[in-house]
Order: C-alpha cells, then sequence, then structure tokens
C-alpha cells in the first residue's frame, strides 16, 4: 500500500480513535500524544496484504496501550504505577474483542463528547475552531495556520490557551440527559458551522474561499450526521454546506474576483451536492423540530431551485427569513430580510426597514453595500457612493473591495 | 446471466481521500466502465448518496414508522452496485478486478429478476434468470 493510503486511512479512523482515547485517558493532550504512538505503530505493522479488519479498534488497543505507557514512565518519577492501568486487552487479536464492544452507542457519545469539548462554551470561537480542527479533523497546527492566515507560532499559543482553559474549567465527566444532549448538538453543529463559513467567506486576506476549510467541515458533519441522523438540524446543518459549497466555482471569476449570486453562471453550480442538500433537508423537515440550520439550508436550497437569478422565489424567501427571524433574531438576519423587502416591495421601503438597523451593523460592510444598492436604485447617487465608501472601510478581504469597486463604477440603474 | 457487483467500503474512509486519491479511484471505475461497455457486458451503474441521507421504514401494528438512518449501523457501508450481462460467473469476476480493491469490498451476487424502465420512454426491459 502506497503510504498516502495508510495516512488516508488514519485520517478516516481519527475522529472516533480519538474520542474513544479520550474517554480513557480524560485529556485530550495524552490522547493526542496516544494516537500519534499507535500511528506510528500502525505505519511500522500495516501493509496492503495485512490491514487490520477494523483498523479503529486496532488504534484505539495501540493507542491505549501507548498511553498507559506513557503514564507509567510519567508516574515512575513520582510513584509506582497503580493497578488499575493495566491494560485490558492482552490477547493476540485484541482488538477483534474491542470490536465487537464498541458498538454504534459507544462512538456516538465518545465523538460527542470530544466534539462537544473542542467546541465547548468556554472556549471563544476561534479556539473552538482551531482545537476541532487540529483535534478532531486531525489538521496539523501549521495547515490551520496557514487557513487563519496567522503564524504557526500563533495558532500553537491559541490551541495551548484553549486547551488550558478546558482543563481551569474542569469539565464535569458525565453523561447528558435528553436536553443536555440536544444542547450539545447544536454547540457542535453551530462549531462545524463556523468552520465551514470561515472557509465559504475567509473574513481575512487576498482569497474569498479556502476550499480545505469547507471540506473538512463537511467531513465533520457527515460524520456527526452518520452519528446522529435522527437529529434533524444536523442534516439540516450537512444540506446547507452542501448547497453553498455547490456554488463554489460559480462565485469566483476566472480573474479571482467574487461574483455574486445573481450574476453567478448557475450551469457552474455543483447538481450532485444540490440533490443530496435538498433530500437531506427533505428528510430533516420530516421531523417536524425546525431550527436556524434547516431554515438556512431551506433559504439556499430555494435558491438552488431558481433556474434564474430573476425565477427566485422571493415569498418564499421571505417567509423563510421570518422564521429565521423567530428562532434566532440578528441584525444579519434583519438585513437579510431587507434585501428580500426590496425584491418584493421596492428599494424604499428596504432602505426605511434598513436604516432601523445602522446602530448594530454600523461596521458591517454588507449592511453599507446593501443600503447603496438600495440608494443608487432610488437615483440617490451621492449618497449611494458615501455608502460604497464606508462598505470599503469595512470589508475585510481584497475580493471583497474589489468587488465593491467595481459595483461602484457601475452606472445606476433606473 | 445479468450479475450485481455490489460494492461497500467505510463512509469515513471515502470522506478522508484526498482528491488526487479519490480521482484514482474513479479512474479504476472509469477504465471498468470502459471494458464493459466495449464487451458489451455492461448493463447498469448506480452509485448511492450517503447513507446520512437514508431513511428506514418498518411497520409497527398497522403503521408505518419511518426511522432516520440507514436500517443497521455497519462498519462498511453500501455504496452502490454495477449490473453486468456477463456469459457466467468467471466473466463478471474478471470484470471486477478491475475496480478499485484495495479498498472496501466488491460481492458479486447473481440477479434472479430484473425489470427496467426507459425513463423516457417508459419502456421496459424485463430479464429474468433462465
Amino acid at each position: 500500500m502506497p503510504s498516502a493510503w495508510l495516512s488516508t486511512h488514519l485520517r478516516a479512523a481519527r475522529p472516533r480513535v480519538l474520542a474513544a482515547l479520550n474517554r480513557v485517558f480524560g485529556d485530550i493532550d495524552l490522547a493526542e500524544d496516544a494516537f500519534q504512538d499507535a500511528s506510528l505503530r500502525a505505519i511500522r505493522s500495516w501493509t496492503p496484504d495485512r490491514l487490520p479488519d477494523d483498523p479503529v479498534a486496532w488504534l484505539i488497543v495501540a493507542g491505549r496501550n501507548c498511553g498507559i505507557d506513557t503514564m507509567r514512565k510519567r508516574r515512575r518519577e513520582t510513584l509506582t504505577a497503580p493497578e488499575d492501568l493495566e491494560p485490558a486487552f492482552d490477547g493476540v487479536h485484541p482488538e477483534a474483542t474491542l470490536s465487537e464492544a464498541l458498538d454504534h452507542s459507544v462512538y456516538r457519545d465518545d465523538i460527542l463528547r470530544l466534539l462537544f469539548t473542542c467546541c465547548h462554551p468556554v472556549l471563544r470561537r476561534d479556539q473552538q475552531i482551531a482545537l476541532a480542527l487540529k483535534v478532531v479533523a486531525g489538521l496539523t497546527v501549521e495547515e490551520i495556520a496557514r487557513a487563519f492566515l496567522v503564524q504557526p507560532k500563533t495558532m500553537e499559543q491559541r490551541i495551548t490557551r484553549a486547551k488550558k482553559r478546558l482543563q481551569a474549567a474542569r469539565l464535569p465527566y458525565e453523561e447528558p440527559d435528553a436536553a443536555g444532549r440536544t444542547e450539545r448538538l447544536s454547540a457542535v453543529a453551530n462549531a462545524i458551522y463556523l468552520i465551514f463559513n470561515e472557509g465559504y467567506s475567509a473574513s481575512q486576506g487576498p482569497e474569498l474561499i479556502r476550499g480545505s476549510l469547507c471540506e473538512e467541515a463537511i467531513r465533520l458533519a457527515r460524520l456527526i450526521v452518520r452519528l446522529f441522523p435522527e437529529e434533524p438540524e444536523l442534516r439540516g446543518l450537512l444540506a446547507l454546506c452542501l448547497i453553498q459549497h455547490s456554488r463554489e466555482k460559480a462565485r469566483i471569476a476566472a480573474d479571482g474576483s467574487a461574483v455574486t449570486l445573481d450574476l453567478q453562471d448557475r450551469t457552474l453550480w455543483n447538481r450532485t451536492l444540490i440533490a443530496e442538500g435538498n433530500v437531506l433537508l427533505e428528510a430533516a423537515l420530516r421531523a417536524a423540530r425546525p431550527g436556524p440550520l434547516q431554515i438556512e439550508a431551506a433559504i439556499a436550497a430555494t435558491h438552488s431551485r431558481a433556474a434564474t437569478y430573476a425565477d427566485t422565489d422571493w415569498e418564499e424567501l421571505d417567509r423563510l427569513f421570518r422564521a429565521l427571524e423567530h428562532v434566532r433574531p440578528s441584525p444579519v438576519v434583519a438585513l437579510n430580510r431587507a434585501v428580500v423587502l426590496s425584491k418584493l416591495k421596492g428599494p424604499a421601503e428596504a432602505l426605511d426597514r434598513l436604516e432601523r438597523l445602522a446602530g448594530p451593523l454600523d461596521r458591517y460592510a454588507g449592511y453599507h453595500m446593501a443600503r447603496a444598492s438600495f440608494l443608487a436604485d432610488l437615483g440617490r447617487r451621492e449618497e449611494a457612493r458615501r455608502a460604497y465608501e464606508q462598505a470599503l472601510v469595512f470589508a475585510g478581504t481584497d475580493v471583497e473591495r474589489t468587488h465593491i469597486r467595481s459595483k461602484m463604477s457601475e452606472p445606476v440603474s433606473t | 446471466m445479468l450479475f450485481s457487483v455490489l460494492i461497500y467500503a467505510s463512509e469515513d474512509f471515502i470522506d478522508a481521500l484526498s482528491p488526487e486519491e479519490y480521482a484514482s479511484i474513479m479512474q479504476k471505475h472509469g477504465a471498468f466502465h470502459e471494458h464493459t461497455k466495449a464487451n458489451r457486458s455492461f448493463a447498469a451503474a448506480t452509485k448511492l448518496m450517503s447513507t446520512g441521507t437514508s431513511v428506514t421504514i418498518n411497520r409497527e401494528k398497522d403503521d408505518f414508522v419511518v426511522t432516520d438512518g440507514p436500517f443497521a449501523e455497519t462498519k462498511e457501508q453500501f455504496m452502490g452496485f454495477y449490473l453486468l450481462d456477463c456469459a457466467n460467473l468467471e466473466e463478471a469476476i474478471e470484470a471486477a478486478k478491475i475496480l478499485p480493491l484495495d479498498h472496501g469490498r466488491i460481492e458479486i451476487r447473481p440477479v434472479a429478476f430484473f425489470e427496467g424502465a426507459d425513463f423516457k420512454n417508459a419502456e421496459r426491459l424485463v430479464i429474468n434468470a433462465s
């Protein structure tokens, strides 16, 4: 087997193995080290003809033994190793026993615990994203640093601080009840969506899309949907990511500039992703437990169904944004409603709605862009120009700035 | 005789593939298509969406119950299948060797009955094993 395939096996097994090791050791650092050691053992002993039947179980056993060795070494310096650190699996093919013992429900709880720990509310959002990518997805510190355009050292510190914060918080090790589980799943879903969004509309730097972040987010979303298919918000999350990601090729012009939804070549949309997203959403909605991610997915799906921008079902979008405003009110959602309103009732009414959002959105480029476009539609050119200039001030990426400048030079529509 | 070529793989593994690795797997499927179309054994190819999209229908007393997810949790998942019209099992086995076999498993199972439809013309195609 070429070593590339081996590393793919390790990458695929990582979330489940690390989750189990985290349960065994109750310590993410030790679990990560143990996984690393187990991976080295795998590289030495796995061959194309001798891949274990269950690589995940093999790695858990190996990682457990490696971790126990590490703990013994640490303790030998202070006290003798307690009996309860003896490895429980000493058979010839220990993973066979473990493989059967590790049924679906154990994986579910382990992975949820690991993900929730990485996305814990005591952590800042950027810490949640960094930790989830490092620990669960297995990206290197360098890769994460590159995705966020910071120095590897900065990212290393961010991750170290996040781990310290988790230790300081002394999270209780407990099985969540139904409400607690829903809360955890919701925190995890939000963190995965943050990762996707960071890739989808990179908030800083020269590139608009950082595809690898979108793909890692989709991989995590697929994993968690596989484990919790009965949770409609998770299917909503995956549907949302897939439908947004379907536009990847249409969103960037050949010269690297951004193409907005109204101007995208819809034949470039990935229909396979759209189909999967739509059917996931339909399956999610059957549960009749709507949530913000399902509504956002429905919004994305409504766009995906329109053959051209002119065919967009604005009435449906208005209903969906109203629903979203109800379950998760935010100034950005209100801004989006105003844009939909401009299509239904014209720019004057939309502008009126928008002006009321000035306070919370004053430092948000999208707000000034929408305002500028309504003003331009109303023929108020000078005010539109000033609004575009405000948008330029708050734009985070070069792509965004180029886009605003091109809008500024457009002739005013009448 | 019609043979089904059933493909099983771990979705965790498929999701972890790099674009290059995915391309090299698809290349083998491409070669399989080419080979079976050239010798006219190709009958159908079906690739399934992820098991995350699955629902399972059960009957409970007089009611239908639709649960989310596949009917069984397995380490490897059913990914899709080909149908081949081959003279014998040996020919089907030879063709299947072209497929990517390093990851996942491939099962060949003869078809007892097949009915297909041309979706556009609604013409039926019926094949019985005999």
